[in-house]
């Protein structure tokens, strides 16, 4: 929540980022029609209500069954000014679900009852919530969810448990924030300053709780900001390692390389028991049932958390299907985040551990030799 | 425009006051088991009466409690999950127990079989079932509300009520899905008394709107009522068995929820509406003294809104991740279903022009319902848009346009209904400065509480927030200053319809000097209705000619007495009927 009375609301909302601008002409264009469609109704029933009011002598009405030309009238003149908003508003929502291909990407992650930002260089902020539900390490992380101004950016969000919805009224943008499923909308800010986010789909005992920052702040600050440097999210903002690097260092840990090899492995006498995974993002993979799905962000995770769902034509299911009890949101962002980092020939091998595996031995971690792909993205 | 001036028939002169009788159905038989095992339609519906008017309170106290809360920035009076509790049981209560059962139960039992001159409904005992059915459903709602409360909202969108709400969700829903089942048997009785239970002579085309808009309601509730059941059904097995069917973590889908909910719930507001625009048609003619405008665009404008509103469903979903398309599709059904409405609201003012209209408390009721439910209609639009839901979507908009429509609209409508019938199910009249009191006090008190709520959604409020940034106060202040009036207007019937069963003065057969052929027969009426078997000669709303549907003359309009007695020339005046000028427009 932001702090301060900010005074009366103004008559016009708060309005920075392009959406906002698109939303207020739609919006009082509707008002007007609207506005004038009642005061025209109100009009007529208050002339008919004054002017045939019962007068002595005037009991007699005369017998009048309807007009169709007049029911033509009033039927399809509201539908036709109807079907103005339906295009006006389809012009708007299209831009406001479809976020421009190059648009970096932010990934918020929704909880009972807070916020989680991850950027691609590391960088984690908890945009906010209620205090009571953090670890004492969130609540060292509460600041805003920085965005750079007249700049898009894609907000990809996932829930971890019920569904909440991130709204940011000054942006008049919401989009609801769903368990097990990836959902994207994106915004170009317009204006510098700190605007509210809400929770707007209800869940739970803190809901009304459940509210955030948004920062938006000069493109340049923003590349510093994710270069670890300045503190325009109001939190430490440590850069340890890009997103595909802490997965990376998931995939280690889970051994995902034991059985999905790279290619460099294969051949030299080991037989993989897992499709290689280098190369994949973005691809189309034939399902078995002869149906082929395109590898995106969805794709990846439901491979993860639920293997069974889609088999790969030509492989076994082997996959143990315990990875969605042992990763966490987090950490899936940060896996999908190396899936997609990877390209032929870049997947380190098996004998190249620098991070020891779940259950391992605390002293037998190997030395950190190898170079961390990523970087800075 | 042709005018035809007279050669008309020359109507009967009214009939005489029909004897009050000493029995009617209120003191043939007396005791409890003659009203707990009672399967007379008119008892049933006084049955329902009582129950959703207990309902009503309920809800309208949680109402309170919600209004008060949002007083402070904070929280003026209850912990955040005791607010949870309280708007739940505010939506759940009002909208399972009251509006849903509200003028079908009570309206559609008591007058279905007198508007179409048959003795009972189709089906006595199942009528009768269904009010224990629903009253069975109403007590595992009550537990549930009693026994820790329900934290959901009415919506129950899981996985949270599923898997990780702690509170009574499951008899809560139990309830719902039980009281789905006297919506159907209502329904059900409904539909086939419509069908195979009309008086010779009462053809489709001249039931009274009421009844067509009662027999678009059933259908809602025969085919919408059961995909909620089975919905809530599995709900409870995700809720009680761990069986994955909505929660992603074990398997399930949450947005097919939505889409069975809303397969439901969305038609559910049609269930709650159509049947006030039922009622708004038989009140606007009766004190307009007027024939309908557009007898055929109003009943099937009522049967294409049953229709149409199957298939918007997901205009609810719009920012809730479904496709790209489905919601370009669903968008433009909601601009069509919008159009029915529209055609309904401008028939009935055309239906005021050149009348002679008198401002009792029934036309008090219904000219208010016209004026608020414009507006809950026309801000539908925004919401209908998706440009513009994407924003309003969740947040205080939706509540005051909400509420435009099922308080301005449906309780308004019920209201009106209720000071219409009243004479007619009581026997008495009320008091006249009381009831038009109170009408006037409700619609400014209504206009005070949403309004600013409008203002609110469009800054961005959310719905069911207890706490919310300061300067929002303002806005929640002003509604809630609106809601104590609002609560005072209610009160108000409460006291002067509860006095005038002591004290009111007995009212004839046909107060209103109305058509239907519910007001042939005494008031109240005896236990079967008619004496005789009611011959239907023409349509209702024969005011212009001054007759009722049984082709007699009608007695004086309420107030006549109070004109200048030479003026009385009128059809329905006192020396009879005469040629007057018929006009038939288009």
């Amino acid at each position: 929540m932001l702090d301060g009375n900010r005074g009366p609301l103004p008559a016009i909302a708060e309005r920075a980022s392009v959406m906002a601008d698109l939303f207020e002409p739609l919006f009082w264009y509707i008002t007007a029609w609207t506005t004038a469609g009642f005061l025209l109704v109100c009009a007529l029933l208050t002339w008919c209500c004054v002017a045939y009011r019962r007068k002595p002598g005037r009991i007699s009405t005369p017998r009048i069954l309807g007009s169709h030309r007049l029911e033509l009238f009033w039927t399809v003149t509201p539908l036709l000014v109807f079907l103005t908003f339906y295009a006006w508003g389809v012009y708007v929502y299209d831009y406001a679900v479809h976020p421009p291909a190059d648009a970096p990407e932010v990934y918020v992650i929704g909880k009972q009852w807070m916020w989680k930002a991850q950027y691609p260089n590391g960088q984690r902020v908890i945009i906010g919530g209620n205090p009571k539900n953090m670890t004492e390490e969130d609540r060292q992380n509460i600041g805003a969810l920085v965005l750079p101004l007249n700049r898009p950016v894609k907000v990809t969000f996932i829930s971890e448990d019920v569904i909440h919805d991130f709204g940011v009224p000054a942006f008049r943008q919401k989009i609801d924030v769903i368990p097990g499923r990836y959902v994207s909308t994106w915004y170009q800010p317009t204006k510098l300053g700190e605007f509210h986010v809400f929770c707007d789909q209800y869940c739970g005992a803190w809901h009304s709780l459940m509210v955030g920052k948004i920062k938006v702040v000069p493109a340049a600050e923003f590349d510093a900001f994710l270069e670890g440097k300045g503190g325009a999210q109001g939190s430490p903002n440590p850069v340890d390692g890009s997103l595909a690097d802490k997965g990376w260092k998931h995939f280690q840990r889970l051994e995902c390389q034991s059985c999905h090899m790279p290619n460099a492995a294969i051949g030299t006498g080991k037989h993989p028991r897992a499709p290689n995974l280098e190369g994949l993002f973005g691809r189309d993979v034939p399902i078995r049932g002869g149906t082929t799905i395109r590898a995106d962000e969805q794709y990846l995770r439901d491979s993860i958390v639920n293997p069974g769902k889609h088999i790969v034509e030509g492989w076994e299911r082997a996959m143990p299907g315990n990875y969605g009890t042992m990763v966490s949101e987090e950490d899936l962002n940060a896996l999908i985040a190396y899936i997609k980092w990877l390209r032929p020939g870049t997947q380190l091998g098996p004998n190249n551990n620098s991070v020891a595996p779940y259950g391992a031995p605390r002293e037998t971690k190997a030395p950190e030799t190898n170079k961390s792909p990523g970087g800075k993205q | 425009m042709s005018i035809v001036i007279g050669d008309t028939p020359r109507t009967a002169p009214p009939p005489p006051e029909p004897e009050t009788p000493r029995r009617s159905y209120l003191n043939e038989t007396s005791g409890f088991w003659s009203w707990a095992l009672t399967v007379d339609h008119k008892r049933i519906g006084i049955l329902y009466l009582v129950s959703i008017t207990f309902f009503f309170l309920v809800g309208g106290i949680a109402a309170g409690l919600v209004r008060a809360n949002l007083l402070t920035p904070n929280g003026a009076i209850l912990t955040e999950d005791q607010y949870n509790k309280a708007f739940t049981a505010h939506g759940v209560v009002m909208l399972f127990l009251f509006l849903i059962p509200s003028i079908p139960a009570v309206f559609g039992n008591f007058l279905v079989p007198l508007m179409i001159g048959a003795k009972d409904l189709a089906f006595p005992k199942l009528n009768l079932a269904s009010w224990y059915v629903y009253m069975i459903g109403a007590a595992f709602m009550v537990w549930g509300l009693l026994s820790g409360g329900i934290d959901t909202g009415w919506t129950l969108y899981p996985p949270y009520s599923s898997r990780f709400s702690h509170s009574s969700v499951a008899p809560g829903v139990f309830g719902v899905f039980i009281t789905g089942f006297s919506s159907i048997m209502t329904g059900l009785n409904i539909m086939v008394t419509v069908h195979k239970m009309r008086a010779p002579g009462m053809t489709w085309g001249r039931l009274p709107l009421f009844i067509w808009a009662m027999y678009a309601t059933s259908f809602i509730q025969l085919l919408g009522t059961p995909v909620v059941a089975i919905t809530l059904l599995l709900l409870l097995v995700e809720r009680l068995a761990g069986v994955g069917i909505f929660d992603p973590s074990i398997g399930g889908d949450p947005v097919l929820y939505q889409h069975l909910f809303w397969f439901y719930s969305h038609p559910a507001v049609y269930i709650m509406i159509v049947p006030g625009m039922g009622v708004v048609s038989e009140v606007l003619t009766c004190f307009s003294r007027k024939n309908i405008f557009g007898y055929k665009a109003v009943a099937w404008s009522s049967v294409g809104i049953a229709v149409v509103g199957f298939l918007v469903w997901a205009h609810h979903m719009f920012v809730a991740g479904i496709s790209y398309y489905s919601a370009l599709l669903f968008s433009f059904l909601t601009m069509l279903v919008a159009v029915p409405s529209a055609i309904k609201v401008f028939n009935w003012v055309a239906t005021l022009y050149r009348g002679s209209i008198t401002f009792q408390a029934p036309m008090m009721f219904t000219l208010a319902f016209l004026v608020l439910f414009t507006v809950g209609g026309v801000t539908g639009m925004f919401l209908a848009t998706m440009g513009t839901d994407i924003h309003l979507h969740d947040t205080y908009f939706v509540v005051a346009h909400f509420h435009f429509v099922m308080v301005g609209g449906m309780v308004l409508a019920y209201l009106a209904g209720i000071h219409f019938w009243w004479p007619k199910m009581t026997g008495r009249m009320y008091s006249d400065f009381w009831s038009k009191t109170s009408a006037t006090v409700i619609f400014v008190g209504f206009f005070f509480t949403f309004v600013p709520q409008f203002v609110l959604g469009y800054h961005g409020m959310p719905r069911r927030y207890p706490n919310y940034p300061e300067e929002f106060q303002v806005y929640n202040v002003l509604s809630t200053a609106g809601a104590s009036i609002l609560g005072v207007g209610y009160l108000m019937p409460a006291v002067y319809l509860t006095l005038s069963l002591f004290f009111g003065p007995k009212a004839s057969a046909n107060p209103w000097s109305a058509t239907g052929l519910e007001w042939q027969v005494p008031s109240p009426p005896t236990v079967f209705n008619f004496e005789y078997l009611p011959i239907t000669v023409c349509g209702p709303y024969e005011y212009a000619i001054g007759v009722d549907q049984m082709g007699r003359g009608l007695p004086e309009p309420p107030g006549a007495g109070d004109d200048n007695p030479a003026a009385k020339v009128g059809p329905t005046g006192p020396i009879g009927a005469r040629p007057k000028e018929t006009e038939v427009v288009g």
